[in-house]
């Protein structure tokens, strides 16, 4: 029964830590924390928004900029997407433009991660909450 | 709407024109700000105006912070290269 338990709680925070990776906010929304995740959601996609405002979706590039697609595929599995596009090399960009959109989307990214070990973390309190009781 | 929506995307597909100048600095302010909305909203456990003016705190501190880094920078240069 214990283990059971134990399992299931596993599994919630998995899901939680999944969902936050999925959507920006998405734990937090899932730990019923709405307010929370809508600020979240709204903050990190305006942030890599203008990234790729000022950028363009080339600075998403799997092939030639590795560790910052690393930051930024962190905001969403979908960014894979706009990678994928950009490494045919349609979207050329360089100079001042490519450093502000790298930087605007990688940090977005990062502070999705703080908002996924957040909303884990959370979920994790939760569990050693419902042991307790 | 769907040549708005079109051109809506267009503006995803090429880069805005930005020169290596003093004014591109200003693009920190928008990311400073983001950071201290996501940090806080990851420590605050209520949303609520103590949020807002905590967040507005963190914000200037980044500010302030960064300032005082680049003069000290700055300085530093001037003295070396005169």
């Amino acid at each position: 029964m214990a283990q059971r338990l134990k399992d299931r709680q596993i599994m919630f925070m998995l899901s939680v830590g999944l969902l936050a990776w999925l959507m920006p906010g998405g734990g937090h929304l899932l730990l019923n924390k709405k307010k929370h995740a809508l600020v979240i959601l709204i903050a990190i996609v305006l942030t890599f928004l203008i990234g790729i405002y000022i950028g363009s979706i080339g600075v998403i590039n799997p092939i030639e900029a590795k560790p910052w697609y690393v930051a930024q595929i962190l905001n969403s599995p979908a960014v894979a997407i706009l990678g994928h596009l950009s490494s045919t090399g349609a979207y050329p960009v360089y100079a001042r433009p490519n450093e502000i959109g790298q930087i605007y989307t990688s940090i977005a990214g990062l502070l999705n991660l703080l908002c996924i070990v957040n909303a884990v973390y959370l979920a994790h309190l939760g569990r050693i909450q419902t042991t307790r009781n | 709407m769907a040549t708005i929506l079109l051109l809506l995307l267009g503006t995803f597909t090429t880069p805005e024109k930005i020169g290596t100048t003093p004014q591109s600095m200003l693009w920190l302010f928008p990311l400073a700000a983001s950071i201290a909305v996501v940090y806080k909203a990851t420590k605050v456990p209520k949303i609520t105006l103590s949020f807002l003016k905590e967040t507005v705190v963190l914000f200037g501190s980044i500010i302030i912070f960064i300032g005082v880094a680049a003069l000290v920078l700055y300085t530093l240069a001037w003295v070396i290269i005169g």
